[in-house]
């Protein structure tokens, strides 16, 4: 269960404040897989990361006693200037994973992101599809209750999206997702539930498609 | 996924945080684990030549040389430990994405590296001491040990004050470069504050840095002693530092992850 209590959120522009949520309630139910719908702009991106604490509510609290991934998104969260590899193992050592779940990690995720020899060159001289690669791979190996995932899989070649996918919904017979994504196809093979951002507020959908109906109506 | 202790979260990321320090430090370059521990060192032979050809070797009754290269590592490491805590939030913006990482962690990370390098630089110039036969002998190696434990306490101090001041001021990073090099030649490093006329030692008491070095050199030879050294001086400048830097940082740390 995720509870949201009063959670305001807002970003100063040149028109004035501009709410992503206003003083918004909300329970969102466990073992569900959640997806997230909204225009470009109306802050899905910010939920998300209010959820891996990461960015905080200006006012009002989030509470859950889930795990949450990082945001697995395009901003990454590695160092240029290492290797993948290396990379991988810090990420590994901050939770705390011992030596012997290190190198298996590493392994898994040399394997999964098919980088053959850019897994040895800094991350700098990746492409934004490399680095989801490595990312959605490595988030593959931790085991946390919730996946944040922001638009990563729209990312890579087909053959890249499709196998992320199968990934992905081997990987929700074990673990929840919340998914940011503008692919109604996607959404409807991975969400059960949906939730839509419009004007500060959420709306919770307990079916995927009345949230896709709904989002269709706002984008009308 | 399995809860883990609060404590048991913070030692993982020191650990992860501080080897990757270390391998982004020896990294740099083809020689970057030769520079690390050597550059500090050539600094320091070069002052020590210079000092000789230009001045001679005094007429101090302690080892010039010693004394020079004590001051220069403790300077060194306060230096280093404020300019890369001052630009450590800003650098490891990217870690702030994994929510157990704390801004402060990455200060007491890349402090921890520089307290690493330092004591590595004072083995090799125990060493090449020893080696050459230098009159290496410590007075009371405890209080000099102590002068760095609070040298390191205060250098974190203000560490953390001006990584906050960095995070929201323009330019802070820059300056406190300037700074350090005017700083490096009114703290003491390069004479013992005794040796200077007394307009400019009355001055020269104001900076905190004076006491530190005074204490450390004066506890080390027996030729000197910490008789200019304030006590008093020491504790307000580093427990202030230390309160204001923690109580700024506790208060936007929030603002802190999501700039």
């Amino acid at each position: 269960m995720i509870e949201l209590k009063n959670v305001s959120k807002s970003f100063k522009t040149k028109h004035g404040r501009k709410y992503i949520l206003k003083d918004m309630s909300i329970v969102i139910p466990s073992d569900k897989n959640i997806g997230i719908l909204g225009r470009n702009g109306t802050g899905k991106s910010t939920i998300m990361h209010m959820l891996g604490q990461i960015e905080f509510p200006d006012k009002g609290t989030i509470t859950s006693d889930k795990s949450f991934s990082w945001p697995l998104g395009l901003r990454g969260g590695f160092v240029g200037n290492m290797t993948g590899k290396a990379n991988i193992k810090f990420v590994c050592r901050l939770y705390g994973k011992s030596a012997k779940e290190i190198k298996k990690t590493v392994e898994f995720v040399k394997e999964f992101s098919e980088l053959d020899d850019y897994f040895d060159m800094p991350i700098k001289t990746y492409s934004a599809g490399m680095k989801s690669r490595l990312s959605f791979g490595l988030s593959l190996s931790f085991d946390f209750d919730y996946l944040l995932i922001d638009e990563t899989l729209s990312v890579g070649d087909a053959r890249f999206r499709k196998k992320s996918k199968e990934a992905l919904l081997k990987k929700i017979e074990t673990c929840n997702v919340l998914l940011v994504s503008h692919d109604m196809g996607t959404l409807r093979d991975i969400c059960d539930v949906g939730i839509v951002v419009d004007k500060g507020k959420m709306s919770y959908f307990d079916n995927i498609n009345n949230a896709i109906a709904e989002y269709a109506a706002i984008n009308k | 996924m399995e809860k883990r202790s609060s404590l048991k979260i913070f030692l993982a990321v020191l650990n992860a945080l501080f080897l990757r320090e270390l391998s982004m430090r020896f990294s740099s370059g083809r020689m970057g684990m030769f520079w690390t521990f050597f550059e500090p060192f050539f600094q320091i032979l070069i002052f020590v030549l210079i000092k000789m050809v230009l001045f001679g070797a005094g007429e101090s009754n302690f080892d010039f040389a010693v004394f020079l290269a004590l001051n220069f590592t403790a300077f060194h490491m306060f230096k280093n430990i404020v300019i890369k805590s001052t630009a450590s939030f800003k650098a490891n913006k990217a870690l702030f994405l994994y929510k157990q990482v704390k801004p402060i962690d990455t200060i007491i990370a890349r402090s921890l590296v520089e307290i690493f390098i330092t004591s590595i630089i004072i083995s090799v110039f125990l060493f090449l001491g020893f080696y050459f036969d230098f009159d290496m002998q410590v007075k009371d190696l405890t209080m000099v040990t102590l002068g760095f434990i609070l040298l390191i306490i205060f250098s974190f101090s203000l560490g953390v004050f001006m990584a906050v001041l960095n995070v929201f001021v323009d330019s802070v990073g820059k300056l406190i470069n300037f700074f350090m090099t005017a700083l490096m030649f009114a703290s003491g490093v390069f004479y013992s504050v005794e040796m200077l006329p007394l307009e400019v030692q009355t001055l020269l008491f104001y900076n905190p840095l004076v006491h530190f070095m005074e204490m450390i050199h004066g506890f080390y030879f027996y030729a000197l002693d910490d008789k200019f050294v304030s006590y008093e001086y020491i504790f307000v400048w580093t427990l202030s530092l230390l309160y204001l830097g923690l109580w700024l940082y506790i208060k936007l740390e929030k603002k802190i992850i999501s700039s």
